[in-house]
């Protein structure tokens, strides 16, 4: 035949090629294919789990931060609360402050009134007493007119002093 | 009726139709018996190189080319390695990968995604010949560089040549390769898959001729080189490696590539007959793509 081909070197050729090609698939390239593949596999269920737990993570992380935020709101809320009570109760002590010092102030005008009227009782019985006195002085004497002037001067002098007295006290 | 259908594992499958071949073969070689006698005597060595006319071995008396030697001892040697690695290196696989196992890694990611590259459907099968193919063309091609010598049946000395550097060995290669592609359609489609890869019926033939081709003018080019006393020095180490090392690498990613894409193409599903309009028979393919990739 041309260029020196031979059929049953073709075939010899076949024979000793389909036997390798069967035996390196065999031996070789299917055992560390299987390698590859079991690898791979267990990579891509590793990373299937990863993305598993940061799912978990996430989830875990949101639900903090709601119950955090709860949690913050309702501090926000007691606190409110407890500022509103404390404002009431400082309200209500300063106002039952004030209407006991109105209380205190009220008396002690009322007993100031009462004093005052005492005094005057008293100055009014004393300025009697002096008229008295002094009627009976102008009775018990010579009475001119002059003198009784005098008298009458002496007696609204004494009675004013006594009063400016009063008052001051 | 109840017929229960038995189905034979895949792994099984493959063993069956494996030996079936291989005792094919061997019933063929046995019946067509010894070559005939060539009385033609070639004069020229570089002939001689090319043809392996006159420069024959002698195999259990059967006068061979000393491509078919190599071939035999490039399957002897890769059959070895490949047992030796199976036993004592692939157990002791781990997760982060050392050197050596980074290597076989890299070597079966490279021809499984050349394979899904170019033929997305049953990969499984033409990955793994096509990894065979290029093991075998690789380390062939680099076997002439050992330059291990047998003696012929003239009683003279040669060295072994890359298997494919012999015409049977790239026809061989080349036919196999198409049985391969030819196969594949006939088992995907059915007669109509076979009938479109018949159509290509140059393929076994344009296939083995590249790559002898190919083997051939990397061996008239560093024959050339050595012809010429004064660049038979230093040269051929860095011509006959450089060259020997591209050879093998350019051709079998050239063959793995295109038995690939052949194959892709005749594997591919074929699209019902559009009676509902493009619509439903592109639903109808994507669904059939789907079903095979599930399976």
């Amino acid at each position: 035949m041309p260029l020196n081909i031979d059929i049953v070197q073709v075939l010899l050729h076949m024979l000793n090629f389909v036997i390798l090609a069967g035996g390196l698939s065999l031996i070789l390239y299917k055992p560390v294919r299987k390698f590859i593949d079991e690898r791979r596999k267990s990579f891509e269920e590793r990373e299937a789990e990863n993305a598993k737990n940061a799912e978990e993570n996430e989830r875990l992380k949101a639900e903090y931060e709601s119950k955090l935020a709860a949690f913050e709101s309702e501090t926000a809320a007691a606190k409110q609360k407890a500022e509103k009570e404390a404002a009431s109760a400082a309200k209500a002590y300063i106002d039952s402050s004030k209407a006991e010092a109105a209380a205190i102030i009220a008396k002690a005008e009322k007993e100031a009134e009462k004093r005052k009227e005492q005094i005057l009782d008293s100055a009014q019985t004393e300025i009697g007493e002096l008229v008295i006195g002094a009627a009976q002085k102008l009775l018990a004497g010579t009475a001119t007119p002059e003198r009784t002037e005098a008298l009458y001067d002496a007696f609204l002098k004494e009675a004013e002093s006594k009063t400016a007295r009063k008052e001051k006290l | 009726m109840n017929t229960k259908i038995k189905r034979i594992p895949g792994r099984t499958l493959f063993i069956i139709v494996w030996l079936a071949l291989i005792v094919g073969l061997l019933a063929a070689i046995i019946i067509l018996g010894l070559p005939g006698e060539k009385e033609e005597s070639l004069r020229e060595a570089m002939r001689d190189g090319v043809l392996h006319e006159t420069n024959r071995i002698d195999l259990f008396g059967l006068e061979v080319n000393p491509g078919l030697i190599s071939a035999f001892a490039v399957t002897a040697v890769l059959l070895l390695a490949a047992l030796i690695i199976r036993i004592f290196v692939i157990p002791r696989f781990r997760t982060v990968p050392g050197k050596f196992q980074a290597l076989l890694e890299k070597a079966v990611d490279l021809f499984s995604g050349m394979a899904k590259n170019n033929s997305p459907h049953r990969t499984g099968f033409v990955a793994a010949y096509i990894f065979s193919a290029g093991a075998y063309i690789f380390f062939g091609t680099l076997f002439e560089l050992f330059g291990i010598q047998a003696v012929t049946t003239h009683g003279e000395s040669v060295a072994l040549p890359a298997p494919l550097a012999d015409i049977n060995g790239a026809l061989a290669m080349g036919f196999i390769s198409f049985f391969v592609i030819l196969g594949a359609g006939l088992f995907a489609n059915g007669p109509k898959g076979a009938l479109r890869v018949l159509k290509d019926f140059s393929l076994p033939i344009s296939m083995s001729f590249r790559l002898f081709g190919a083997l051939l003018s990397g061996l008239l080019v560093t024959e050339l080189v050595y012809y010429f006393s004064f660049l038979s020095f230093v040269v051929p180490v860095l011509v006959g490696v450089v060259f020997t090392l591209l050879h093998a690498v350019i051709q079998a990613y050239v063959l793995t590539t295109l038995v690939s894409i052949f194959y892709g193409e005749a594997v591919e599903p074929h699209e019902p007959k559009n009676k509902s309009g493009p619509a439903l028979a592109n639903a109808s393919a994507e669904t059939i793509d789907n079903k095979k990739e599930e399976e």
